[in-house]
């Protein structure tokens, strides 16, 4: 096992053609700029998908909290509230996963489009 | 009732394949580098099957399914939030630390605030949560083992360990991709296979929801339960049953205090000396031959073997609240009801498993395979179409085991009831091939993830503590040998700690796990990789700080269960011993809060944050960094 190295940033000169890129690679205030773009982007769209699933999850308890039917409702016999969390929740994960995917790789190709 | 050529058949043709996969690989890997290189080669399906193989461990296997028999709705968001922290992982993780290029969490701690201090903290919460992780795994080879051959609880785990032992030691890391995607499908098949017969096989009779709906679970066959002094039964009703030896038994007309289903719910085996509670209340019953048990707590003061005809009232053991059908089906059972605060333990349950799983140290290396962020990104997604394609299957062994062999409750034997309920279909062909198919599942279950725990364990010992502490001028074949020697020792000591587990839940163990990893690893990646500003020291505090709390209040925990003064404190303070049992709510915030909090006051970033943040978010097609080549 070792370790990551550290501060390698060595661009190859080819790729580094244009002044955007070249402002990244350099790490002046624009490239930072760029960057914290970049960032902002992709960490917005993880919370927001991260949040749809965590708010899921987080309104069942209370809704069995203050609505005491929904350990008794019932379809085809099977609790509905079985239903939701334990069969449920499966589709809409790989569903929320396959959007973000999908969205990343948009924001990463812009991004590189945008600097190349 | 237990054990058979079958299930014996199944676990010996798992052990075998899994280390002739192994040595197989062996031959054509010879290095670690050889393997890391054959490794990006592999193909997202091939890496993702291979990391749900590792991550599906005995608790999804046999733990879910156990604990669902037992506390019925509160159980599902185990499996779901093992899966869910998966979508987390995807969502904050994959992408940055693949392009990063540190392949354990120590490399990242290191890495991003090049503190070889750091490093060190990092690697002993890699122990710590490391070894809370194999000590379920541990307790499952013994019960498994036990189950199916009827050796005691304590050889069980030592062939296990010796044969998971041998397979690290021998085969390293090498080849290991190939044979945990193996397993992945031998876990995935065993668990959907039985589970779909079994539910054709009861089809005729309703579901298992709509039986028991009088409120008790009944014997589906005559059952001879042996029992031992101190045994405690619950009486859900009068039951008759039928005494080999005249006996006399303790009986208390009262459901036992609380303690039993609180505060972490997760007592078995009836040895806790929290049961003696109101002892002097006892009433004595004498039984000779055939008679009846009243309901309420009944305590045996001899070796015995009852018999209880088909129909009647199933009992209880200690390890699980009798519960009424209705509680079991309902939100805030036994499980998160009887900790008397459901809300705050549901909350704070959800919070440990849900975040927990980014910190486990056998997780990360995996993601490190991938050739690039995007293929790590996919991988991630196509982990969390496997997962959910298996979480689906225990939850309803566990409902079938409840309809359909509720003489496990009374035989403490809930957390086997995956092993247990294909003998449900007959002793035929069909039953027996079944009953290998879940023995071999479960082999592949506990020895994957005792196997990725012992090469992330054997790595830090070996590696950090050997390679870098004691003596940083050893050489490859040193650190090699340092390496094995810490595998092997780490898996000794594994077992050795695994054989005083035997009272706590498969389930309950692991969520102690998540729950020290949620406290510490957590916050330290999801801060380090989108929050520039995160100080070395903030940052090695929150992880103290978080990690220390949750060990303490968990082992804190533990120690309730044999000392009886703080058990009732506990019992008495039952918001408190909700937060010590699963300190996830409590801990999470408070290592988020030093790390921002110290961070902010203390204003010192480290040096070339900029370039680390480039590393970490620039997408690969801009070329900005050469590729990284391990040792």
């Amino acid at each position: 096992m070792s370790q990551p190295r550290s501060g390698a940033l060595e661009g190859e000169a080819e790729n580094a053609a244009s002044t955007g890129l070249l402002e990244f690679e350099e790490q002046t205030e624009v490239g930072e700029l760029y960057l914290k773009a970049l960032m902002r982007r992709q960490v917005r769209l993880s919370l927001g998908v991260a949040g749809a699933f965590v708010g899921f999850l987080l309104v069942q308890p209370l809704l069995a909290w203050w609505w005491s039917g929904w350990g008794v409702l019932r379809i085809f016999g099977i609790p509905v509230s079985w239903l939701v969390l334990g069969v449920a929740s499966y589709p809409l994960l790989i569903w929320l996963g396959s959007i973000y995917v999908r969205r990343a790789e948009e924001v990463d190709d812009e991004f590189t489009d945008l600097l190349s | 009732m237990t054990g058979s050529t079958a299930a014996v058949l199944g676990l010996v043709a798992m052990a075998a394949v899994s280390l002739g996969a192994g040595l197989f690989a062996r031959r054509w890997a010879r290095t670690t580098s050889d393997f890391m290189v054959a490794a990006r080669a592999v193909p997202p399906r091939v890496n993702a099957a291979a990391i749900s193989g590792e991550y599906l461990s005995a608790a999804s296997f046999l733990g879910i399914a156990g604990l669902v028999m037992q506390f019925g709705y509160d159980v599902l968001w185990y499996p779901v939030c093992y899966a869910g922290g998966y979508l987390l992982l995807l969502l904050f993780i994959a992408g940055p630390l693949r392009r990063f290029g540190a392949y354990t969490i120590p490399d990242f701690a290191e890495g991003r605030f090049d503190s070889p201090r750091f490093r060190r903290l990092a690697v002993i919460l890699v122990l710590i949560i490391g070894f809370f992780y194999a000590l379920p795994q541990m307790k499952a080879a013994g019960l498994t083992v036990h189950t199916a051959s009827g050796l005691p609880y304590g050889v069980g785990i030592g062939i296990v360990a010796l044969v998971v032992v041998a397979g690290v030691v021998g085969g390293g890391m090498r080849g290991i991709t190939f044979v945990q995607s193996l397993q992945f499908a031998v876990k995935l098949f065993a668990i959907s296979i039985p589970a779909f017969l079994l539910l054709l096989h009861f089809s005729g009779t309703g579901v298992p929801f709509s039986r028991g709906a009088g409120g008790l679970e009944r014997l589906t066959n005559a059952t001879q339960f042996q029992v031992s002094p101190g045994e405690l039964w619950q009486i859900p009703a009068r039951t008759n049953v039928e005494v080999a030896h005249p006996a006399s038994i303790g009986w208390q007309r009262q459901r036992r205090a609380s303690i039993l289903s609180a505060p972490s719910a997760g007592f078995e085996g009836g040895t806790s000396p929290t049961v003696t509670v109101n002892h002097h209340r006892d009433h004595l019953l004498r039984l000779d031959g055939a008679g009846q048990l009243p309901r309420g707590t009944v305590t045996w003061r001899s070796t015995d073997t009852v018999t209880i005809a088909r129909g009647q009232p199933a009992p209880f053991g200690s390890g699980t609240p009798a519960s009424s059908t209705a509680s079991w089906i309902a939100p805030f059972g036994p499980l998160a009801g009887g900790t008397g605060h459901p809300l705050l333990f549901t909350y704070s349950l959800i919070m440990a498993i849900l975040l927990g799983t980014i910190g486990l140290p056998h997780i990360l290396v995996r993601f490190y395979t991938n050739p690039d962020a995007k293929a790590s990104r996919r991988t991630a997604l196509l982990v969390l179409v496997l997962l959910g394609s298996f979480y689906i299957w225990p939850p309803i062994l566990g409902a079938l085991g409840r309809s359909y062999d509720p003489s496990l409750y009374g035989t403490n034997l809930t957390d086997a009831v995956v092993l247990i309920m294909p003998s449900q279909l007959g002793a035929g062909w069909l039953g027996q091939l079944l009953s290998a198919v879940v023995y071999a599942g479960a082999f592949a279950a506990f020895s994957s993830t005792l196997s990725g725990l012992l090469v992330s364990l054997g790595g830090a010992l070996g590696h950090d503590v050997y390679g870098r502490w004691l003596r940083p001028s050893a050489g490859p074949a040193a650190r090699r040998r340092a390496f094995q020697l810490s595998a092997l020792g780490a898996g000794l000591a594994a077992a050795a700690l695994g054989l005083l587990v035997e009272q706590f839940d498969i389930s309950v163990l692991v969520g102690w796990a998540f729950a020290i990893a949620a406290s510490s690893f957590f916050p330290l990646l999801v801060l380090g990789i989108w929050w520039r500003r995160l100080t070395t020291l903030g940052a090695s505090v929150g992880v103290a700080l978080g990690g220390g709390l949750a060990t303490c209040s968990i082992i804190t925990t533990m120690v309730a269960t044999v000392a009886t003064p703080l058990a009732s404190f506990l019992a008495h303070n039952s918001s408190v011993a909700v937060v010590l049992s699963q300190p996830a709510i409590v801990t999470v915030p408070v290592a988020f809060g030093c790390m921002v909090g110290i961070s902010l006051l203390h204003p010192t970033p480290p040096k070339g944050v900029s370039s680390k943040m480039v590393q970490l978010h620039a997408p690969e097609l801009l070329g900005l960094r050469r590729e990284y080549i391990p040792e």
